[in-house]
């Protein structure tokens, strides 16, 4: 049986192969493969790796140990759920995951309407190159149907670190932001051939553009509540080069999506839009090749393979090479002159580019550096966190300001003094109530104090423009998506500057009976007993968390010991309420007679994820506002 | 030089002018922030590293771990040739046991004890931080692949 499944899954991958060589061969329009055509082709694409994925999945489900994937990453007594996400929590299913997202998108794309035949086969073919190069690699180098020639009886099992709902969800949704910018580079690059980066190619991308750029947001936000809750350690984000990985990526589309609207309504700033992308699908793969290669020391690395890093390295350079001579030899016939107004929307939203690249640059310089002084000087060190805040908190300032001003301005020359009258009741509310918090909270540091009021008129000014009234009292549509996105942003930037403020935490050792203080909270150690689950143990102890003298909640942190493999995890307990969190975490005894809980206080963290899930609401919208209004005045 | 040549050029010098200012900050402020990595041997060899704060690795020297209370605990870290002494205060991860790896943060006083304010935490028992790995083939105590 097994024998069988490895023959179909490994021709299934041939058959992906060779569709996506001929779909390649249309790049030049050539007369020997005008059947099958495209759609046919795509199809084929899709079924295949369709199939062989969900071959892999059923493996999985019935722990099929004569693979060696399957022997590897699972046991016969894993949860369903983690027998499942357990096909890509490991590196071969994982780049299947990749692929099949990248033939998703292929496929999604030959399918949509009213584009020029040329521009959507030339688009198809750049994909297929792309889906050709990764197939190949999965194919011959990282195989995820490999037999064994022993019986084994069991699996080794997954990471207990990895079996949690959230991270069965984290990496498809990544995943589908990282892949969906390779549509958007070869919506790009066939811009670049056809020499038609105009206002209708603008048009084209934007839905996939801003979907890739929501599924992103949302999977790095997935990623950080994950390590909020499970890492134990009280905090949402480490600058760790994990992490950095995928916000690189998202700094650039962030730049793209505002220059692709630019692009849309102005026809201008083409060259810059092309870069951008290139860049953007570049980090992407960056993300990848770093998170996937095992040179980084993080967290979050799992299933690494340093080898195999060499080919993404590889494919990147490549697609770098390729793209920017294209691009040298192309860009001045793809440049047309539109126009823009000095003070307007679209120069704050220029300024704001800029400002980003300086970011991006921030977080390339702070994740690179290590690794250059750890590969040319042998020398290992980190850089600290501090270096992250301390370098982008200025900017920021600067953004939110440029963020909150930009929509107040037209797209042609508009007059400042206007502006600054008309907004002279939002400033003065945003200063009382920065003033009234940094009185009564106590808060004197200037970036911080800056960042709230900034933070402040933004969201006041996307919130009151979202709500549009006109002369007859009729609700207008206006630019909801925007308006939510930024809103969210202002929010976002408030809860991280409150939360590293006034985040509070404590350390005891207690003993049953003891009562720890945290503010103006008690917690009663109540007792401690061991909890047989079915694919671990574990220690838990229970605190009645007293306010006044009155049972407010009890907390259960948790110690738990799996056995497949041999790990421990610590399991956060968390009361979440909409102004603070309470965290509390517990470790191993040292001695029996007590154990170590430590305790946060951490401000605003609903607040911080509300802002974030308004982000990611706010760019669903604008993907799925598909016709632009052009030429708006 | 025509106008549209001026203007161009003074457009790019203006930039470039910006963005090496930008660079430079940010390089200064890197160097500022960054948390070098030492073995106890390379530690012992660098005493003009006391006062900083840097992160320090090995393993757990077998019948070092000592609590004065409940949460201070004495400890010293070797890669095998060098010991030095750490005192930690605070919650020790999961998996810190004697014999096996650990990364510690914080300043090597001048009397040669090193007081960590962290203890790495790592996420399972067989993992070994890759600079512990450096620092045990350095001085040849290595016993892995």
């Amino acid at each position: 049986m097994s024998l069988y499944i490895f023959y179909i899954s490994n021709f299934l991958l041939l058959l992906c192969l060779t569709a996506s060589l001929i779909q390649s061969s249309k790049i030049i329009n050539n007369k020997i493969f005008t059947r099958p055509g495209i759609m046919m082709l795509a199809y084929v694409q899709l079924i295949s790796i369709l199939l062989s994925f969900l071959i892999l999945i059923y493996l999985f489900l019935i722990s099929d140990f004569n693979f060696d994937l399957v022997y590897f990453n699972s046991h016969s007594e894993k949860p369903l759920i983690y027998k499942f996400s357990g096909v890509w929590g490991n590196h071969e299913g994982s780049m299947l995951l990749w692929i099949l997202i990248l033939v998703l998108f292929n496929f999604l794309f030959a399918l949509s309407r009213g584009i020029s035949e040329r521009f959507k086969e030339i688009t198809v073919a750049i994909q297929s190159i792309m889906i050709f190069g990764f197939v190949a690699f999965l194919f011959f180098l990282s195989n995820p149907f490999t037999l064994n020639q022993n019986n084994f009886f069991d699996g080794i099992g997954l990471n207990p670190i990895l079996q949690d709902p959230l991270l069965a969800i984290h990496p498809p949704v990544l995943y589908i932001g990282y892949v969906g910018f390779s549509l958007v580079f070869s919506l790009a690059i066939a811009g670049l051939i056809t020499k038609e980066v105009d206002q209708q190619w603008a048009s084209i991308v934007k839905p996939w553009v801003f979907s890739a750029w929501a599924f992103l947001t949302a999977g790095i936000a997935l990623g950080s509540f994950w390590a909020y809750y499970e890492l134990g350690w009280g905090g949402y984000w480490f600058w760790d080069p994990v992490e950095n990985a995928s916000l690189m990526p998202w700094i650039a589309a962030t730049a793209l999506i505002h220059c692709v609207l630019i692009l849309q309504k102005r026809n201008v700033m083409q060259s810059w839009t092309i870069i951008l992308a290139i860049l953007t699908f570049s980090l992407s793969l960056v993300g990848t090749f770093l998170v996937r290669s095992g040179i980084l020391n993080s967290v979050h690395t799992f299933a690494s393979d340093p080898g195999r890093g060499l080919f993404i390295l590889l494919f990147i350079f490549l697609i770098l090479v390729f793209s920017f001579s294209l691009f040298a030899y192309n860009s001045e016939k793809i440049n047309k002159i539109g126009s823009m107004g000095l003070v307007s929307r679209g120069t704050g939203i220029q300024i704001n580019n800029w400002l980003l690249i300086t970011i991006l640059t921030i977080v390339f310089l702070g994740t690179m550096y290590p690794l250059a002084t750890d590969l040319l000087l042998n020398k290992s060190l980190t850089v600290g966190p501090k270096y992250y805040s301390t370098t982008i908190a200025p900017i920021i300032i600067l953004f939110l300001f440029f963020m909150f001003i930009s929509p107040r301005l037209g797209w042609t020359d508009t007059k400042l003094y206007q502006i600054i009258i008309q907004l002279r009741y939002l400033v003065i509310t945003s200063l009382t109530i920065t003033l009234i918090i940094s009185l009564y909270f106590e808060l004197f540091n200037l970036t911080e104090i800056l960042i709230i009021f900034f933070s402040l008129l933004l969201i006041i000014s996307s919130l009151t423009a979202s709500i549009n009234f006109n002369k007859q009292n009729i609700l207008v549509r206006t630019n909801l998506g925007q308006n939510l996105a930024h809103a969210g942003f202002g929010i976002l930037m408030m809860a991280v500057v409150s939360n590293a403020v006034y985040s509070e935490e404590r350390i005891y050792n207690a003993k049953v009976g003891d009562n720890l203080q945290l503010q103006k909270y008690i917690f009663s150690f109540d007792k401690i007993e061991q909890v047989e689950e079915s694919n671990y143990n574990s220690l838990k102890a229970y605190f009645l968390m007293k306010k006044d003298g009155k049972l407010i909640d009890t907390f259960t942190p948790e110690i738990r010991f799996y056995s497949n493999p041999p790990t421990i995890t610590s399991e956060a307990s968390i009361l979440h309420k909409f102004f603070s969190d309470i965290y509390l975490v517990m470790n191993v005894p040292q001695d029996q007679q007590s154990i170590s809980v430590r305790m946060h206080i951490k401000p605003f963290m609903t607040i911080l994820w509300l802002g974030t899930l308004m982000i990611i609401i706010g760019g669903i919208i604008s993907a799925s506002i598909r016709v632009g209004r052009l030429n708006e005045k | 030089m025509t106008n549209l040549v001026k203007s161009r050029l003074i457009k790019f010098l203006l930039s470039l002018i910006i963005v090496s200012i930008a660079v430079l900050i940010i390089i200064f402020n890197l160097r500022d922030n960054i948390i070098y990595f030492y073995g106890p041997t390379e530690l012992l060899k660098n005493s003009d590293k006391q006062g900083q704060i840097m992160r320090l690795g090995g393993l757990v020297s077998v019948d070092s771990f000592q609590n004065e209370t409940d949460s201070i605990f004495y400890f010293s870290i070797t890669d095998g040739d060098n010991k030095i002494d750490v005192k930690y205060e605070g919650i020790l991860p999961n998996l810190f046991a004697e014999d096996k790896g650990v990364v510690v943060e914080g300043v090597y006083m001048n009397d040669g004890r090193f007081i960590a304010n962290k203890v790495l935490a790592k996420h399972d028992e067989n993992y070994m931080p890759p600079e512990v790995i450096e620092t045990l083939k350095k001085s040849g105590k290595w016993q892995g692949e």
